[in-house]
């Protein structure tokens, strides 16, 4: 029997004048998944998160969220999912409880428990504290844990958190990131777009790369970080006083090239130890003098930086 | 319904955490007191006229109170992005709309009514109504129900605006313009003897329009 996505987009584009902020942008999530959606500034994270919100509309393509529509369909989508979209601006002379209470409110709990609803969520993203005190007074932290709760609010099945850790201390962080493990063990599904690639491995099962609004991977966090046990790197150092220019004309399109030193430089690719066998093979014939080699099994970072491009690091 | 009234009470937390609650009590506090002050001491001694000039006071009063609290009602949102949290709720943006202008703008027609009602009391204690003495240029009755319509009109134009602007600055600004534009042709038509109660409806009916313009605005709003 198929099991119907919790989350889907398909084909999904969206532009911003000239600017192509999605293109063609396919994925899906089934219950109880953990997905990180990653990419630098501008690939077009947030975009996908207000389209899910309904926030924004696109251009073309289907978004379901639980099989409904988010534009036309509003409350049967959103009412059992939690948003955090980017850092929105907050009045800063209501206090946090008010702001639960509104949440609680639009999510169908009934009156009475609009308080409970909302003290539950504070309390599970360590925000009790400062419920009462005015949002204005709050530090990024702070007021960082009371946005996490209003997207807690009426325990929603489906939680879509934007960039849940940035600008918070290392404590901070690690608290969020403990929470957000604690809710995926829950079986709440969780889409989390970040470009800390620390988030992503503390919390995901399946990570999606995005670049300039396209899909450039989508694959479980465990192939993504090398754990299948195939060399994807090669650091090698040469004799050489300089490593040559034309070094990538040596190799296949396919492999990567980082220069990180006069006589050091790293080799990325996807293939097994006879594919690396062959890249040192070809090295030697192009006249490169070896010193040392050295594999090492892909990082997600190293994914990351082969999918979406050093340059493009955030 | 429950995200109107929802949207109702979330604007009525915000006057009263913002303070701007308070700024209700001008029209039934100030514009009484401050007309019967006046009328004592230019002496006005008729009481139509009286009432006429304490009504202007009072919706000059609650047309401030109205302008301000319609131009934050949604333009302190858009302008500080807090819409984000609000559009990603289970709710229509005509729902978010329309509970909040109920809220401003039902308040602010209150808290004027209620200061008309103050002045129609005192204004009997220091003025005498003789059949000889100057009648006003206006009924106060209709008076009374045209400021209604024009308070009426100013929120809902000024409320657009805001969704027009995102910014609850230009939405004031929009209002003022309004106002005075309002209130020049309402003169314009009472020197020509032409005022007559067809003119608060044509505010009513553009007021509604406004709001409908704005609701439908809001709706295909795209998010900057």
């Amino acid at each position: 029997m198929m099991r119907e996505a919790v989350l889907s987009l398909q084909d999904v584009s969206k532009r911003y004048g000239t600017v192509q902020a999605l293109d063609s942008v396919s994925f899906h999530l089934d219950a109880r998944e953990s997905v990180g959606y990653l990419g630098p500034n501008g690939a077009g994270k947030t975009t996908t998160l207000k389209l899910l919100a309904g926030v924004t509309r696109p251009d073309s393509g289907t978004i379901r969220l639980g099989g409904f529509d988010p534009v036309r369909q509003r409350q049967p989508a959103l009412s059992r999912t939690g948003f955090l979209i980017e850092m929105p601006g907050t009045l800063p002379y209501l206090t946090g409880e008010d702001l639960l209470r509104y949440v609680a409110e639009l999510k169908g709990i009934p009156r009475p428990e609009w308080s409970a609803a909302g003290r539950k969520a504070a309390d599970a993203a360590g925000a009790t504290e400062n419920l009462s005190r005015r949002l204005g007074t709050l530090s990024t932290g702070q007021l960082r844990r009371v946005l996490i709760s209003s997207a807690l609010v009426g325990d929603p099945e489906v939680l879509v958190l934007d960039e849940p850790t940035l600008g918070l201390d290392p404590a901070a962080r690690r608290d969020i990131r403990a929470l957000l493990r604690a809710l995926r063990k829950e079986g709440r599904t969780l889409l989390l777009s970040t470009h800390l690639l620390e988030d992503a491995e503390a919390v995901c099962d399946r990570v999606i790369f995005l670049r300039e609004g396209k899909i450039l991977g989508d694959e479980p966090i465990s192939g993504a970080r090398g754990e299948n046990g195939a060399p994807t790197a090669i650091r090698v150092r040469t004799l050489d006083p300089s490593i040559p220019e034309a070094l990538q004309k040596l190799l296949p399109d396919s492999v990567r090239v980082h220069v990180e030193g006069d006589r050091e430089f790293s080799l990325s690719f996807s293939g097994d130890e006879a594919f690396q066998s062959e890249l040192i093979g070809r090295l030697v014939r192009g006249g490169i003098r070896l010193s040392s080699v050295t594999e090492s099994r892909s990082s997600l970072e190293d994914r990351y930086l082969r999918l979406v491009g050093r340059e493009d690091r955030t | 319904m429950r995200a109107v009234a929802a949207n109702l009470r979330w604007e009525f937390v915000r006057l009263v955490r913002s303070q701007r609650v308070y700024l209700l009590a001008i029209p039934p506090v100030a514009g009484p007191i401050g007309s019967v002050l006046a009328f004592l001491y230019l002496q006005v001694p008729s009481y139509g006229v009286a009432i006429m000039l304490g009504l202007f006071v009072t919706g000059g009063l609650g047309g401030l109170v109205v302008l301000d609290l319609s131009a934050l009602s949604m333009g302190e949102e858009l302008s500080r992005r807090s819409h984000l949290i609000s559009w990603a709720l289970p709710q229509a943006r005509w729902e978010i709309l329309f509970g909040r202008a109920a809220l401003t703008l039902g308040a602010s027609l209150g808290a004027f009514s209620l200061g008309a009602l103050i002045l129609w009391v005192l204004t009997g204690h220091v003025t005498f109504q003789g059949s000889a003495l100057s009648t006003a240029v206006l009924d106060p009755g209709h008076l009374f129900i045209g400021m209604l319509a024009l308070l009426f009109f100013l929120g809902a134009i000024t409320l657009c605006a805001s969704v027009i602007t995102r910014s609850a600055s230009e939405a004031l600004v929009a209002g003022v313009l309004g106002a005075v534009v309002t209130a020049s042709i309402a003169g314009y038509f009472l020197l020509q003897h032409q005022l007559t109660m067809l003119f608060p409806v044509v505010l009513v009916v553009a007021g509604i329009v406004a709001l409908a313009w704005a609701a439908i605005r809001l709706e295909s709003l795209e998010d900057k």
